[in-house]
C-alpha cells in the first residue's frame, strides 16, 4: 500500500505556496496557537450505580398476570386481553395549560388538536391541551441539531437513545435545556407517580446526566439490537436449512443466491457477523479480556469475522443494490423475496410480517436462533438502554413541571388500565373494536389519528402484547429471545455512562472506512494491521485509557 | 421594488455569514444562554482550526477528489449542454423540440437517491444490463463499485440529471442571435458549419464565458448526497470530496469550528478562482460577470 500522507504532504506544500497560505499555517501552528490552544474534550464517565439517591425507588404495579414469562431482561408477554379494565388514575392530571411536545415519528404526521379525534379524546382526560409536534423520525437528528442549538425547544421533548449519543457533550446541552427531574421523582418522591414508579430501575439509572435526573427513560422490552431474519415460507421450499455455524451460513448464501432470478442471500449482514464470531460489543465494541481492555478491531475473533465478511462481498452472496447504494431498501427487498437473509432490528419484525401477509400469501419471516461460527454457545450482544428519553424544558416552574410529570405518568399507565386502552388504542367505537379474541383492533381512524403522540412520550412497564394481525408473535419472539438470555454478552462497564473523549470519536468514522474497504475487498485483509495502528495512533489509545479508567475508578 | 430581495439576502445570506467566525473560535456551543451569546463567549483561537485542516492528511484526499471530479466536469461535460442546445434549436417541429426538452429537462427534479437508483437499476449488478449479459451467458462487469471509474460515474450521473437543465440559458441566447446574420450569410453561400463558426458560436460567447466563471466559483461544490450515497461502494478514497469531510468531521463529531474552516476554505478558492476568471475574461474582450465603473 502506499503511503497515502507522502502525497498529502507535497500537495499541501504546494498549495499553500500557491496560495500564500504557508506563513499563516506556520503561524496558526506556532505562534497563534500559543494562546489558542483548542481545549481537549477529555470525556465523561458516570458510575451508576453511586447514583442510586437520585433513582425513584421501584414499586411495582402488576394488574395483570402475563400469559408467557418473558426470562429477565425479556418482557412478559400477554396474549390474552384483560377482562376488567382498572381506572387507575381517577384525578384529572392536568391544570389546563397547553403543553407542546415533540416526538418521532415514522409515517404520515396526523392532524392536531380540535381536529383530531384522537387527541381530543386524551385531552379531555387530561384536562390539558397537550399539542404534539410529531417529526419524521429519519431526519429527526436534523431536527434537534437544528432546535438544541437554538434553544427553541418544545415543552416535552421526546430523544430516542440512538440520537443522543450522536451528540457530543450532550450532558452540557443537559444541563443548559432541561429541568432537573431529581427534586421531583428521587426516591420516596415518585410516589404519587405511581405508574412512573413501576418502570425498571435499570431503566431511570440511564436517565442521569451530570449526576442528575433528567428525564423519563422508555425501557425496553427486549435486549437485542440485532436479528437475522430468514424468509421461512422461501428458505423451507428451497430446501435449504437455518444456519448454525458459519460455514452453513456460506453455504446458505451459495444455495439461496441465484442471480438468473434477482435473488440474493444477504443484506449487509456486518453486525451480526461480528456476533457470530464472538467479537465483543460492550459500549459499542469494547470487550475486557485477561486484564487487557481491547476494542473489538484489535481482537482475533474481528479478524475472522472480516475475513468472512470479505468472502461474502468477493462471491456476490449480498445483494448488489445494498452494495451499490445507501439509498437501496434492504427491507423491500427482502420482503419482495428478492433477499433471503436480512439482518435488522428486532423491532421490524411484528410491523413488517402483519403488512406483508396480505401482500403475499404465505409470507414468513423468522429470527435465526444465535448461533456461533463454530457451532459452540454464541455470545449474544445486548443492551438494557432505554429506547427513548423524555425531557422537560428547563424554567417552566414547579407548577407546570409536576402537571407534565403527572402527564406522562398517565401515559405511563400499564395494560390492564382504562388509560393504557385509551393511549394505546383510542376511543372504542371510533378507533378501535374490540375483535373475537377480545383485543382492540384498529379501525381507519385510528390510522389516520393515530402516530404514536402520546405512546413516545413515556413507555409502560416492559410488556409484549398480543397482535390480531399476527396472533403467534408474543409466543415466537418471546421463546426466541428466552432462548439467548444465558448467552448475553456481560459488559464489564454495566451500570457506567460513557461520553467518549473527542479524540477518540473523531478517529471513528475514518477507520470504520478502511475496515469497510477491506470488507469489500478493495484492500487486502493484511492491511488490517495498518489500519489498527492508525486507529491506535489517532485516537484509539486515548479511547482505551478512558475505557480502562472508568473500569479501575470502580474497581473492577 | 427591490426591498423584499434585500431582505432576503440580509436575512439569510449576509447575517449567517457572521458565524463564520466560529472559524476562528474553541466554539463551545452551550457556553452561554442564547445561540449568539455562545458564539461570543467561544475562546478566539486564530488559526488554529485552520492548521488542523490543513495537517489532515484526510483534508487533502478530499481536496484533490474534489479538483480532480471539477476538472474533468469542466473539461468533458461542460461543452455538452451548448452543443445540445444548438441541436436542439436546429429541430425545427416546435411540437418536437417541446417534448424533447420536456424529457431531458425532468431528470432535473429527481432527487438524488432516484438517480442513483435509476443507475443502479440499469447499469448495477442487479440491473438490466447485468440480467440481459448473465441470460446470454456472460459475466456482468459492475460499473457501481468500481473505484477507478468512479469519476465517470459520477459524472454520467450528473450529466444526466442536468444536462438538458443546463441548455435552457443557452436556447434562450441562441434565440437572440439575429436571424438576419444567418439570412445574410446564407445568400452569401455560408454553409451550415461556417454559419455555426461565424455566427452561432460568437452569439453564445458571452453567455459562455459568463456561466463558465460562475461555475468556476463553485468548482469545490461536486455535489454532497450523490456522494455520501455511493460512498460505501467505492470506498472513502475515492469518494471523499470537501462538502462529505465538512459533514463526517465537521458537524458528526460537532468540531463546528474545523468545519466552519473548511467551509471558509472552500469560499475564499471560490472566490479567488471568480476573480482571476473574470480578468482573464476581462482582457480577452469579454464583459465578464462585473465590471468596476
Amino acid at each position: 500500500m502506499d503511503n497515502p500522507l507522502a502525497g498529502a504532504a507535497a500537495n499541501r506544500r504546494s498549495f499553500l505556496s500557491l496560495l500564500g497560505l504557508g506563513a499563516v499555517a506556520v503561524a496558526g501552528s506556532g505562534t497563534l496557537a500559543a494562546c489558542g490552544e483548542k481545549a481537549a474534550d477529555p470525556g465523561t464517565t458516570q458510575q451508576l450505580d453511586k447514583l442510586q439517591a437520585v433513582l425513584p425507588k421501584f414499586q411495582p404495579l402488576e394488574l395483570v398476570q402475563p400469559d408467557i414469562k418473558g426470562v429477565s431482561p425479556v418482557a412478559n408477554g400477554f396474549t390474552k386481553y384483560p377482562s376488567a379494565l382498572v381506572d387507575a388514575i381517577t384525578e384529572k392530571p392536568g391544570r389546563g395549560s397547553t403543553i407542546t411536545t415533540m416526538t418521532p415519528f415514522w409515517g404520515q404526521v396526523p392532524a392536531g388538536p380540535g381536529q383530531n379525534a384522537y387527541l381530543d379524546a386524551i385531552n379531555a382526560e387530561l384536562g390539558a391541551v397537550v399539542t404534539p409536534g410529531v417529526q419524521d423520525g429519519n431526519t429527526y437528528a436534523d431536527k434537534l441539531n437544528a432546535i438544541l442549538p437554538a434553544r427553541d425547544i418544545p415543552d416535552v421533548l421526546c430523544i430516542p437513545g440512538w440520537e443522543i449519543s450522536k451528540i457530543p457533550n450532550f450532558s452540557e446541552a443537559a444541563k443548559a435545556l432541561f429541568e432537573d427531574l431529581t427534586d421531583h421523582l428521587a426516591g420516596d418522591k415518585v410516589k404519587p407517580y405511581q405508574m412512573l414508579a413501576s418502570l425498571p430501575t435499570v431503566a431511570w439509572g440511564n436517565a442521569v446526566w451530570n449526576e442528575r435526573l433528567m428525564a423519563v427513560p422508555w425501557p425496553t422490552d427486549g435486549p437485542y439490537p440485532w436479528a437475522l431474519f430468514y424468509r421461512k415460507d422461501l428458505v423451507d421450499a428451497a430446501g435449504a436449512g437455518i444456519p448454525k455455524t458459519a460455514q452453513e451460513l456460506y453455504d446458505f448464501g451459495k444455495k439461496m443466491t441465484d442471480p438468473g432470478k434477482g435473488v440474493w442471500a444477504f443484506n449487509d449482514v456486518q453486525a451480526m457477523v461480528e456476533m457470530i464470531f464472538r467479537v465483543p460489543n460492550s459500549k459499542d465494541g469494547w470487550g475486557y479480556k485477561n486484564g487487557k481492555v481491547l476494542f473489538k478491531y484489535e481482537t482475533d475473533e474481528f479478524k475472522a469475522a472480516l475475513e468472512f465478511m470479505a468472502k461474502l462481498y468477493k462471491d456476490g452472496l449480498i445483494h448488489p443494490e445494498v452494495v451499490a447504494s445507501k439509498g437501496a431498501d434492504a427491507k423491500l427487498l427482502f420482503s419482495g423475496g428478492k433477499i433471503a437473509m436480512i439482518q435488522d432490528g428486532v423491532g421490524a419484525w411484528l410491523g413488517m410480517q402483519a403488512e406483508q401477509q396480505k401482500v403475499t400469501s404465505g409470507f414468513n419471516m423468522q429470527p435465526v436462533p444465535f448461533f456461533a461460527a463454530d457451532g459452540g454457545a454464541p455470545l449474544v450482544w445486548g443492551s438494557p438502554d432505554p429506547v427513548f428519553y423524555t425531557f422537560v424544558k428547563k424554567g417552566l416552574g414547579k407548577e407546570r413541571t409536576e402537571e407534565i410529570l403527572r402527564i406522562l405518568n398517565f401515559v405511563a399507565a400499564p395494560l390492564g388500565t382504562k388509560e393504557f386502552e385509551l393511549v394505546e388504542y383510542g376511543v372504542e367505537g371510533k378507533h378501535f373494536t374490540k375483535g373475537a379474541d377480545g383485543w382492540p383492533v384498529g379501525t381507519d381512524l385510528q390510522g389516520k389519528e393515530k402516530a404514536d403522540q402520546f405512546r413516545f412520550l413515556a413507555g409502560t412497564a416492559p410488556t409484549i402484547k398480543y397482535d390480531a394481525r399476527v396472533p403467534n408473535y408474543v409466543t415466537d419472539l418471546i421463546n426466541w429471545e428466552n432462548a439467548a438470555v444465558k448467552n448475553l454478552e456481560v459488559d464489564p462497564w454495566l451500570g457506567m455512562k460513557l461520553e467518549m473523549p473527542a479524540e477518540y470519536v473523531k478517529v471513528k468514522q475514518p477507520t470504520e472506512d478502511k475496515v469497510k474497504d477491506i470488507a469489500r475487498g478493495r484492500r487486502p485483509l493484511s492491511d488490517l494491521d495498518t489500519v489498527l495502528k492508525q486507529w491506535r495512533d489517532g485516537g484509539g489509545e486515548t479511547g482505551r485509557a478512558h475505557m480502562a479508567k472508568a473500569l479501575s475508578d470502580a474497581g473492577r | 421594488m427591490a426591498l423584499p430581495a434585500v431582505l432576503l439576502l440580509l436575512v439569510f445570506h449576509y447575517l449567517p455569514t457572521l458565524g463564520n467566525v466560529v472559524a476562528f473560535k474553541d466554539y463551545d456551543q452551550w457556553s452561554g444562554d442564547t445561540a449568539i451569546e455562545a458564539i461570543v463567549n467561544s475562546r478566539w483561537i486564530g488559526f488554529t482550526n485552520f492548521a488542523e485542516l490543513f495537517a489532515d492528511s484526510q483534508f487533502w484526499d478530499a481536496l484533490r477528489n474534489t479538483l480532480l471530479i471539477t476538472t474533468f466536469q469542466l473539461v468533458f461535460f461542460f461543452p455538452l449542454p451548448i452543443a445540445l442546445a444548438i441541436l436542439l434549436n436546429s429541430v425545427v417541429s416546435s411540437r418536437l423540440r417541446g417534448f424533447i426538452q420536456t424529457v431531458v429537462y425532468l431528470p432535473h427534479f429527481f432527487s438524488w437517491v432516484l438517480v442513483v437508483t435509476f443507475f443502479l437499476q440499469m447499469l448495477g449488478g442487479s440491473g438490466l444490463l447485468a440480467q440481459v449479459l448473465r441470460d446470454n451467458g456472460l459475466q456482468p462487469w459492475d460499473v457501481m463499485t468500481n473505484p477507478d471509474t468512479f469519476i465517470l460515474l459520477v459524472s454520467s450521473e450528473s450529466l444526466w440529471k442536468d444536462v438538458g437543465w443546463g441548455t435552457i440559458i443557452f436556447l434562450a441566447a441562441l434565440t437572440a442571435i439575429d436571424q438576419n446574420l444567418y439570412e445574410a450569410a446564407a445568400s452569401d453561400g455560408a454553409n451550415r458549419w461556417r454559419r455555426l463558426w461565424h455566427i452561432t458560436l460568437p452569439g453564445l460567447r458571452p453567455v459562455v464565458v459568463l456561466l463558465l466563471i460562475l461555475q468556476l466559483g463553485n468548482a469545490l461544490s461536486v455535489g454532497f448526497e450523490q456522494f455520501i450515497l455511493q460512498r460505501d461502494a467505492v470506498g472513502r478514497q475515492a469518494a471523499e470530496v470537501l462538502d462529505t469531510y465538512v459533514y463526517y468531521l465537521g458537524l458528526l463529531t460537532q468540531d463546528y469550528g474545523v468545519g466552519a474552516a473548511a467551509g471558509l476554505f472552500k469560499a475564499v478558492i471560490g472566490l479567488i478562482l471568480i476573480l482571476v476568471a473574470n480578468r482573464v475574461a476581462r482582457r480577452f474582450g469579454e464583459e465578464g460577470v462585473f465590471v468596476r465603473s
